[in-house]
């Protein structure tokens, strides 16, 4: 008993540093930010009125919030299939070389060690000047393309530079998960004929399906809250064509007529919908995990 | 072992949070020593007493002109040390235009706000039913700018900003392309139409765009608006205020915006409005809807461009081809500035006797007080010439949300996902919205 209250003592004052930092930057904000989506604060003055449910009733009808949604759960679903299918693959390959297996994995990781908003400037310049050079000056004409105009090239071009950034980071929980699967079940499946696809369908994926849960998980949580990569390269224009949940609630916080309060309202909102999201992701998955 | 070793861990994790905490004990300890040491100094000899350190935080919206005002914050802190025996440090912040008043409201609501800020002319209002600004009539800064101008920062008789950046601007032209195809600035709308006309014939794109960034085509209904409604329907702005009016009374404006976006240079929406500007100083195009605070990157990319401006026509009224003139930029001083004394001196220098001239030349600001002397550009001297011949309208003061919608429709606008109808009745209802929330 004496000796179980110690160690959790001690464990206590090793999480503390870390609870501090996650209480006043994380948790107190949530919780005060369902507060103030009841009020009508304007975030420049200094009083405000509590108004109920008001916010959140007005939610309902606002179109252009529920447009940022819907092009929110599109980029979610896109970015889910595209961004773990590449890293899954780049995963694979990369862990089958017998060489330069570092040189690789550090020069794919590299892009996201790069802030996301720095990136997306980086990716404007390659899409509104290297890709012209190259359509006018090169004949490739098929990069002639509105690339921030039409919001449909705007959406490739921000999945595009999604991928880029997020690709390396779940390349290394796939990389970590190839490296737990056993190589006994590997060559016991080669001897009993399986090919290395229906090695890897039938004895690999199965064993990494902890490491593809966690995967998708941080995609979509991250999916649903992107910001910088949008905001770098189109500014969720033209008009609103490419505005996320996050942008839009930006908008309304900062720009036009700063209501502090509603955009509050709107987050608890978008925290609602990612928290079922993610809730029915991990009650769906976990269930199809295997363990050895 | 372990437990050495994790007590070790827990210990550094400990001392690297209080490191954190302690750092602001110890940047006041050098001042309180110092105090003490003039203390001591002053008792011995009071003339050579060590100059008192201050700070002033400074946040200006406009990073085209940052070389230009650190000159003028270094030249402000070598004044103070000469005259006032104070070694100022200003910290000068320019965060970019787009996101200046998302940075300034989350500065001044978090306890946080800069000694001095600049704001546009059209939020004092705001600002000052807020309490953000300071009354600066009693200032010796207060007799130096000109009286129509002085209107535009006053407020209940109490002037409450230093104007700063006070200009008139229409539509940007290329004089020398103009020379060559034989033409003359427009007046009308058909004239217009007929410069775009030879100016394609003769090989040349007619407009520049630049409409990645949402306040660029904004400045096309600024102009339109204030055209068509200074010239035609001077109550319209009062009657929006008050759910009157509508949209489709100015439906004038796509006139102009649609020659524009007909003529205009390609790939708009992936040119932003520093890169418009280069394009167009070198010869990309022959008009360029932008302000003249954008010769700066102009002059600099084609130092040999002869750079003109002209109003913008709305219709074949001539009434309404006016050029805009507005105080845009404005010095405030936060009421509660711990250099309050420091920060008035500040808001005096913008307007010195000696100094101000030449800043407000380098930024290339139109003379706005008494204190300027200086003969402004060509550029400068022909939106003057519509001014003198009493052919320019006051900026509109519109509502924030306003504004931002409308930069955002013209994109859409533009790449047509929206009618002019839909357009009108969008507006209609944003203006409704804004006059609700305000």
């Amino acid at each position: 008993m004496k000796k179980k209250t110690k160690q959790n003592i001690s464990m206590l004052l090793f999480t503390l540093p870390a609870l501090i930092v996650y209480a006043v930057f994380k948790l107190i904000p949530a919780i005060s930010g369902i507060y103030y989506s009841m009020t009508d604060w304007n975030g420049l003055g200094k009083g405000f009125d509590m108004v109920g449910l008001d916010n959140f009733k007005e939610i309902l009808s606002d179109k252009y919030y529920w447009q940022s949604i819907l092009f929110t759960l599109k980029y979610v679903i896109v970015m889910i299939i595209v961004a773990n299918l590449i890293a899954l693959l780049l995963a694979a390959t990369i862990e089958s070389r017998q060489r330069a297996k570092g040189l690789f994995r550090t020069i794919f990781f590299m892009p996201n060690m790069i802030s996301m908003i720095i990136g997306g400037y980086m990716w404007m310049f390659i899409f509104t000047k290297v890709l012209y050079y190259m359509a006018d000056n090169w004949g490739m004409t098929f990069f002639d393309k509105s690339w921030i105009g039409d919001p449909k090239y705007a959406f490739i071009a921000i999945i595009i530079v999604a991928s880029w950034g997020s690709v390396g980071y779940l390349m290394i929980f796939y990389m970590a998960a190839f490296q737990g699967v056993p190589m006994n079940l590997k060559e016991a499946a080669s001897l009993d004929g399986a090919n290395s696809w229906q090695t890897f369908r039938h004895v690999v994926l199965p064993l990494i399906q902890n490491a593809v849960t966690i995967c998708i998980f941080w995609t979509l949580n991250a999916g649903f809250q992107v910001f910088d990569v949008v905001y770098a390269l189109t500014g969720g224009g033209p008009g609103r064509a490419t505005q996320t949940a996050a942008i839009n609630i930006y908008e309304e916080a900062f720009r036009g007529n700063v209501r502090y309060g509603y955009a509050t309202a709107k987050s608890t909102v978008l925290f609602v919908i990612v928290m079922l999201f993610t809730a029915i992701q991990l009650r769906l998955m976990k269930r199809k995990e295997q363990e050895l | 072992m372990k437990k050495i070793f994790g007590l070790m861990l827990t210990a550094c994790m400990v001392l690297s949070m209080t490191a954190c905490g302690s750092q602001s004990a110890s940047t006041t300890a050098p001042a309180e020593t110092k105090a003490q040491a003039t203390a001591g100094t002053t008792a011995a000899t009071t003339a050579t007493a060590e100059p008192r350190e201050a700070e002033l935080n400074i946040m200006m919206s406009f990073p085209q002109y940052m070389d230009q005002w650190e000159t003028y914050c270094k030249q402000f802190e070598d004044k103070m040390l000469a005259e006032e025996n104070i070694k100022v440090k200003v910290n000068l912040e320019m965060p970019s235009s787009d996101q200046y008043e998302s940075v300034l409201q989350a500065r001044l609501s978090s306890g946080d706000a800069p000694d001095l800020y600049t704001l546009h002319s059209n939020n004092i209002a705001t600002y000052y039913k807020a309490g953000n600004l300071t009354d600066l009539s009693g200032e010796a800064l207060a007799g130096k700018i000109y009286d129509n101008v002085k209107a535009t920062v006053t407020q209940d008789g109490k002037l409450l900003a230093v104007p700063i950046e006070s200009q008139a601007w229409g539509v940007l032209y290329n004089k020398d392309i103009f020379k060559e195809c034989g033409l003359a600035v427009p007046e009308t709308l058909d004239e217009l139409k007929n410069v775009c006309a030879v100016l394609t014939e003769k090989g040349y794109t007619p407009f520049m765009l630049a409409y990645q960034e949402q306040w660029v085509p904004q400045l096309m209904t600024a102009l339109t608006l204030g055209g068509k409604v200074s010239g035609e329907i001077p109550d319209w702005v009062d009657r929006m205020y008050k759910d009157e009016g509508s949209y489709a009374e100015v439906k004038d404006i796509f006139g102009p915006i649609d020659l524009i976006m007909q003529n205009g240079t390609d790939r708009a929406m992936e040119t932003g409005s520093e890169a418009g500007s280069a394009d167009f100083a070198n010869g990309k195009a022959a008009m360029y809807v932008q302000g003249t605070w954008a010769s700066g990157t102009i002059m600099t990319t084609n130092p040999e461009m002869n750079l003109g401006v002209f109003a913008l026509p709305i219709n074949n009224n001539k009434a309404d081809t006016l050029v805009n003139l507005s105080t845009s930029t404005t010095l405030a001083v936060y009421p509660e500035s711990k250099e309050m004394d420091l920060a008035l001196k500040f808001a005096n220098y913008v307007l010195d006797d000696k100094d101000s001239s030449a800043l407000f030349e380098a930024c290339s600001f139109n003379p706005l007080a008494s204190c300027h002397t200086f003969t402004p550009s060509s550029w400068v001297a022909d939106a003057s010439a519509y001014v003198a011949a009493g052919r320019s309208y006051q900026d509109l003061v519109l509502p924030q949300a306003v504004t931002d919608e409308q930069g955002k429709l013209l994109q859409e606008y533009y790449v047509k996902s929206i009618t002019q109808d839909e357009f009108i009745s969008q507006m209609d209802a944003v203006f409704k919205e804004a006059n609700k929330q305000a």
